[in-house]
């Protein structure tokens, strides 16, 4: 991993466009803060989009951002920054560690990090707290509307007088844009009452107060005396002392603890529910914090309803005292109660000729969970009665034992309203007595007629009483002895509760087990992490309020009737025939126990390289062993769980269950390697094959069977010792022409050094030829520089020639100057001597220089002579 | 997928185009240049990924074009490590894949072939780099000539470690023991010279083992070495090399791990020596997914993933603390080690992180670093400014990680359901039944496939004996507690205890405590919502 420098490089791309020029969003896409900063100016609430162009997360928030901007670009101002390209001033001044990041700014205040999930409903619904951190609670329908919904609620009380804003209450309104920063979903909610009389109806008189309302445990008005009024305390103080019936988890997407920690605390109830948070009303959302409120009201009437209980309470919020007249009367409308209607119920006994009789009075009553605006009648429908009975009959046995004179009253709970619950009064009376009433008194005369709803499913009289777990019956099940109401203070196994948004969560419900087919993504389950198990709510029952109470005290009791819940592979298809049989959970019992066969399971799990590896061994033991006795089979852990006996802490397992005595099975040993041989061996160890006894007919018709298969085997291995002869054969053949051809190639080159021979001899004989010619040559040589030497002798005599003209000439002007002396006119003669000297030296020179080179051209001409050689 | 798709044929056409038969496209300059040696590389190592991505024809192309045109009998000086990953690694895969490309092939297939000539010969280009007298190999090595005189004998940790899958593989598959027994040599040398902490360093003399460069950690220098151990593990089914792993593992934990990064100490002193991330080390979660450890490799991912979110790529170093890159390490060669971790955790998990992972890297490497001829290395992540280099493991590993990780049903991921069935002149064997052993450049090597080649005609007689006994009623009894001491002698190094526990039902449940070193533990209850982020800590 070492990396050459190269010359070469090219900056980045220059950034273009993100957002398209018609989109409501400013697209800031050279990343000008400045400019941001200046946009802000104009405003009210400002939304930052900080992305990078190459980020996937931006991109895909791309959208919803738009989505959002369309909707709200009147009220609020979109822009986006490239917070990448390195040349812009975003970049330079800001540095983030992911993308985009969303930043709210209301006027000055600000920035509120959005941190939650990238999805316009969500992102709106911010925008939205942001732009309205407060509520104005301006009558008392308002204020109970505010303080029944479960999130928590804190309320301030500030008079609208003279000045133009009451003391506090700029702190107040930044401490709700403060908790948004906190508490991104807006979990609290902050209310503001500027009517006196509203404000009584809270115990607030003073202008500036705080109220933190509570649900469960007594309500708190904000310690002034010692915390200081600010924005952040405030906010603080209503996080740290806010009630938590139910909770939304909406993990982030990031490495978090959030499941851990919360999972940790004990068991868990998740309940997953489609969530819309722009959505005016939650129905479902309602129902199920009634569930919760019920749950955790543990010292507070059976009737209790959480806002009006609240406001009905002795109990007042802690800086109370000093106004005691505070309290107010519950308005008229909410007290009403339905007066209960009943009817008279013979309950028929097991032993007909039974000369007692038990006789019940049931009534409806209405909890006052009842929606105030509900109509009342005074008497019951039919519907109600057939409904009120329909829950009796599942509950009837709990009243067979009443065989006393006494009367014994118990209540339960109706399946169809939450908001019911019946009573159900019996004692025991004779036959006479009973067709005295009968004749007069009930609505359903006889047994045949009060059965009618409920014997579709079973038998009438046999029917099984049972809660709301098709496959768990508990004998003695008291399930009307116990109520939802304070259930968790009273109960060992308190649950922690929780909501999901399945539109972003609905993974964490399939891995628990909810089907993938339903459309309707609505899943509640029990998770216990200390205990490892799951209990899942019946996904054919719709989920209502009723139906987790059940659950919820199902689980309570001691003697839980609920079941581990086991996660199967949807995936596998049982139809599909493999040589290696798959199991799940759901045919577990059936492939390895109902099967009368030798069944060899082996645990995987796809992601486990040492199972992987060892595939094909399985194939080839599946393919060798007799099918009509064995079975290989394999079972991925990882998508299918299984009872507790058959679980195992490491993959691979095998494990062996020999035909008839399946209950013992044995585990391939693990320090053996996983072979054909040694598989073979242990399963021959272990499987039932052997018998010692006698031979009997029957025996001898099992060994007549076998040694057919063991015929129809050994005819299976000589078509493949067929195929592999003929494999070898082709192989042979292969090689065959492998051989001639490497002959054939001997031969080539056989030939071709007789050709290099041959060309080898030539080049011989050429090297010879011009040997001699280089003899000749040299020979050549030598005669030329014989001859130069000649020439230089000649040049010698010559020079000697020269030197004696010389004197010569010397001696002749010696005489001719003395000749000058006497005779002036003589002159031009001597100048005519002197050139003749001049063309001598001449002349000498040019021989000197033929020499010479004739020298280089003997060096030359043996330098060419080497060449040659 | 058909954006990774469509990926690999823009830079793979643009090699063709413009680079080939050099080893490796510049994608700057549009041209080629050879870079590990002069086989043009790019296209072996890309031969394995055009099948992945269902392109038969090509393949069959190129084999026909390497057969032709690749020469190793070249003056050329190569890194052994590298052509031994690239080369060896991608013409084996090529060979084992060759059948299932519609490649007309030898009777002899799949042990002989002319893909695994080629391997072989590569091979054996390689083996005079091991003469040394520790066994431990050099890292250059010529082509032509062995080791250079003068050649230096400081060798990195993976240089020496990174062999066993091939060359178990070209043993295995050729009947020709030495390639093994090198590889083995090494690892053991390796493993005879680590700290008394149980650290190894990373870079030792081949001639003397001492350590040169004593930083101990999981990434550069060292990463290949723990992978192979694990994967010639699982490949060989090898207790020894799996043990010698786990205590690596234990080490590395005790003395580097820290809030889910492995940071680099002192291999003897065990202090922490560099904090720092390197975009190298991000194989680890995969390879802990592998031997199971699924829980704590998903975190380091998480971890290593924040990364990629703040840059569009891992930096070649990242100092953890400052929480920024380190000067001259800032490039992002489109390595695929962090894609390669989310495949195989894919596959473990079915977490959608995990393909948000995909996401990101296609968005990331198709907005920085594709250009008019291909795609460019990042030399830069703070300014995204490219190098004219396209390596050839972004066609080899990168694109056939990302492909393979948005097809969950391509045949390489196979669980078993499917398979071949090959008839050879050595007896019938099951191919292609999945599981898979990539090797560090990403070359699937099929385990099925050193298994068939290896066996020998006594198993088969063995066997043949074992069969009969299914068939028959009565003796079977004697025969099969005969069988059953056999059992024990035939394994070897077994004590009687192993013996006889395999017949005494009691014995078992003492046995439980000690599982074979070859297994994957289960995966806890929590790891059902262990998803989407959320980690969960140990109850311990």
């Amino acid at each position: 991993s070492c990396s050459r420098a190269k010359d070469v490089t090219m900056p980045a791309k220059l950034p273009v466009n993100f957002f398209s020029t018609r989109s409501p969003v400013i697209d800031l896409f050279r990343g000008q803060l400045d400019y941001a900063d200046h946009l802000r100016q104009d405003s009210e609430i400002v939304l930052y989009f900080f992305y990078a162009p190459w980020c996937g997360q931006s991109i895909a928030a791309r959208e919803e951002i738009e989505h959002v901007a369309s909707r709200l670009s009147d009220q609020v101002l979109f822009v986006a920054v490239n917070c990448w390209w390195n040349q812009g001033k975003c970049r330079k001044q800001k540095h983030f560690f992911y993308f985009p990041v969303i930043h709210l700014y209301h006027q000055s205040f600000g920035p509120i990090e959005y941190k939650g999930p990238m999805s316009a409903v969500y992102i709106e619904k911010f925008v939205r707290r942001v732009m309205t951190p407060l509520l104005y609670i301006s009558s008392r329908s308002k204020l109970l509307d505010f303080l029944s919904n479960y999130e928590p609620g804190v309320l301030g009380y500030f008079e609208f007088n003279a000045s133009p804003q009451p003391p506090g209450y700029l702190t107040f309104f930044t401490s709700a844009l403060h908790s948004l920063k906190k508490d991104y979903l807006g979990t609290i909610r902050f209310g503001v009452i500027t009517d006196k009389h509203v404000a009584e109806e809270i115990s607030l008189v003073h202008s500036g107060s705080v109220y933190l309302h509570r649900h469960v445990n007594t309500s708190l008005i904000y310690p002034n005396d010692i915390m200081n009024y600010t924005a952040e305390n405030i906010c603080k103080w209503a996080l740290e002392n806010r009630e938590t019936l139910i909770r939304w988890l909406r993990p982030h997407g990031g490495k978090s603890l959030l499941l851990n920690n919360e999972l940790k605390k004990g068991p868990a109830l998740l309940i997953f529910i489609p969530y819309n948070p722009l959505a005016e009303i939650h129905p479902l959302l309602d129902e199920i914090t009634k569930v919760a409120l019920e749950y955790h009201n543990c010292n507070k009437s059976q009737t209790a309803e959480p806002d009006l209980r609240h406001l009905g309470d002795t109990d007042s919020p802690a800086f109370d005292s000093s106004v005691p007249d505070a309290h107010m009367k519950l308005p008229e409308t909410f007290s009403i109660t339905k007066y209960p209607c009943c009817n008279t119920v013979v309950l028929p006994q097991w032993h007909s000729i039974s000369r007692t009789h038990n006789v019940c009075e049931l009534c409806i009553n209405q909890t006052l969970g009842v929606k105030p605006n509900k109509v009342h009648v005074p008497h019951c429908n039919f519907l109600e009665i057939e409904a009120a009975l329909d829950s009796f009959y599942l509950q009837e046995h709990t009243f067979f034992q009443v065989i006393s004179n006494t009367i014994e009253c118990s209540n339960f709970l109706s399946f169809y309203s939450p908001f019911s619950y019946y009573t159900a009064c019996c004692r025991t009376v004779n036959r006479h007595f009973l067709s005295f009433i009968s004749s007069e008194k009930t609505i359903f005369q006889t047994p045949k007629v009060a059965f009618s709803s409920h014997g579709k499913k079973d038998n009438t009289q046999r029917s099984i009483p049972h809660i709301e777990d098709r496959n768990c019956f508990i004998p003695n099940l008291h399930i009307s002895g116990i109520n939802i109401t304070g259930l968790s203070c009273r109960t060992n196994k308190t649950l922690n509760l929780y909501l999901l948004d399945s539109n972003l969560f609905w993974i964490y419900a399939e891995r628990l087990g909810a089907s993938r087919s339903i459309h309707l993504k609505e899943f509640a389950a029990i998770v216990d992490l200390k205990e490892e198990v799951h209990y899942v709510l019946d996904q054919n029952q719709s989920l209502v309020g009723s139906a987790l109470e059940n659950f919820i005290k199902n689980f309570s009791i001691l003697y839980s009737p609920l079941k581990r819940h086991l996660v199967d592979d949807p995936s596998v298809h049982f139809h599909e025939q493999h040589v290696i049989t798959e199991v799940t959970t759901n045919t577990f019992h059936d492939t390895v126990f109902l099967s009368e066969k030798n069944v060899l399971l082996l645990y995987y799990a796809q992601w486990c390289g040492f199972c992987a590896s060892l595939n094909h061994v399985f194939i080839q033991l599946a393919r060798l062993l007799p099918p009509d006795n064995f079975t290989v089979a394999r079972i991925d852990t990882t998508r299918n769980d299984l009872p507790w006996e058959f679980m195992t802490d490491h993959l691979p397992t095998i494990l062996f269950f020999p035909h008839q005595r399946k209950e013992q099975s044995v585990k391939f040993p693990e320090d053996f390697s996983v072979n054909l041989p040694n598989l073979l061996k242990f399963i021959l160890h272990h499987s039932s094959l052997s018998s010692s006894e006698p031979c009997t007919k029957e025996c001898l018709h099992k060994e007549t069977v076998l040694q057919q298969g063991h015929i129809s085997h050994l005819e299976r291995e000589i078509q493949k010792l067929r195929s592999e002869i003929t494999a070898l054969h082709q192989a042979h053949d292969q090689l065959e022409a492998q051989l001639s051809e490497a002959r054939r190639e001997e031969h080539r080159l056989q030939q071709q050094k007789h050709t290099l021979e041959k060309q080898h001899k030539t080049l011989q004989l050429h090297s010879e030829q011009l040997q001699a010619t280089y003899d000749q040559k040299n020979q050549e040589l030598l005669e030329m520089a014989e001859k130069l030497q000649e020439l230089a002798d000649a040049s010698e005599n010559l020079l000697k020639e020269n030197t004696l003209l010389r004197i010569l000439v010397a001696s002749r002007e010696g005489k001719l100057q003395s000749k000058d002396e006497i005779k002036e006119p003589l002159q031009s003669e001597q100048t005519l001597s002197e050139d003749n000297d001049v063309s001598v030296s001449t002349a000498t020179a040019t021989l000197e220089k033929k020499r010479i080179d004739n020298i280089d051209t003997i060096e030359t001409e043996h330098n060419s002579g080497n060449r040659t050689e | 997928r058909e954006r990774v798709r469509a990926m690999f044929y823009h830079a793979y056409e643009h090699y063709l185009e413009s680079a080939f038969p050099y080893d490796e496209l510049r994608p700057l300059t549009c041209d080629g240049q050879d870079t590990w040696g002069s086989f043009s590389l790019t296209l072996i190592d890309a031969l394995d990924t055009l099948l992945i991505l269902g392109n038969v024809s090509e393949f069959q192309r190129v084999v026909s074009v390497l057969q032709e045109g690749v020469d190793f009998d070249i003056d050329v000086n190569a890194s052994v490590f590298e052509t031994n990953i690239r080369v060896v690694g991608g013409l084996l895969s090529a060979h084992l894949l060759s059948k299932k490309a519609g490649v007309e092939v030898e009777v002899g297939w799949p042990c002989s072939g002319p893909l695994l000539r080629m391997a072989e010969e590569a091979a054996r280009k390689l083996l005079p780099a091991f003469q040394t007298p520790t066994g431990m190999p050099y890292g250059t090595v010529n082509l032509l000539h062995g080791v250079n005189p003068g050649e230096t004998p400081v060798t990195c940790t993976a240089g020496i470690g990174t062999f066993i899958v091939e060359f178990a593989t070209l043993s295995h598959l050729t009947g020709d023991p030495v390639f093994e027994d090198v590889a083995r040599k090494a690892l053991k040398a390796l493993w005879k010279n680590r700290s008394d902490i149980g650290l190894v360093g990373n870079h030792i003399d081949v001639i003397t083992a001492k350590w040169v460069a004593q930083d101990a950690g999981i990434g550069a220098g060292v990463d290949s070495y723990f992978e192979y151990l694990v994967k010639g593990a699982i490949l060989l089914q090898d207790k020894e090399l799996m043990s010698m792993f786990l205590e690596y593992n234990k080490a590395i934990k005790n003395y580097t791990k820290f809030d889910d990064w492995y940071l680099w100490v002192q291999m003897y002193k065990g202090t922490v020596s560099m904090p720092v991330f390197q975009s190298l080390e991000a194989y680890w979660p995969g390879l802990q997914s592998l031997i199971g450890d699924v829980q704590n490799a998903m975190r380091t991912f998480l971890n290593y993933y924040t990364v990629w979110k703040q840059f569009g790529g891992l930096p070649e170093f990242y100092n953890i603390p400052q929480g920024y890159t380190v000067d001259k390490r800032e490039g992002y060669p489109l390595r695929p080690e962090l894609i390669e971790s989310a495949m195989y955790l894919y596959r473990a998990t079915r977490d959608p992180t995990l393909l948000e992972l995909g996401r990101d890297a296609v968005e990331s490497i198709e907005k920085i670093s594709k250009v008019d001829c291909g795609f460019a290395t990042i030399k830069d992540l703070r300014d995204h400014r490219l190098d004219n280099r396209m390596e050839s493991f972004f066609l080899a590993e990168t694109v056939k990680y990302l492909y393979l990780l948005f097809d969950p049903d391509n045949f390489i991921h196979n669980d078993g359901s499917v398979f071949d069935v090959v008839i050879t002149p050595y007896g019938e064997c099951v191919l292609n039944a999945g599981g898979y052993v990539f090797n560090t450049e990403a070359h699937p090597i099929d385990p099925a496939a050193l298994h068939c080649c290896r066996k020998q005609k006594e198993e088969q007689w063995e066997v043949e004996d074992l069969m009969r006994e299914f068939y028959s009623l009565k003796k079977n009894k004697k025969f099969t507690l005969k069988r059953a001491s056999d059992h024990g002698e035939g394994e070897g190094a077994k004590d009687p205890e192993d013996a006889s526990s395999e017949k005494g039902g009691e014995k078992r449940n003492s046995e439980r405590n000690s599982h074979s070193l070859l297994s994957c533990p289960s995966q806890s209850f929590n790891s059902k919502l262990a998803v989407l982020g959320q980690v969960f800590l140990d109850n311990t």
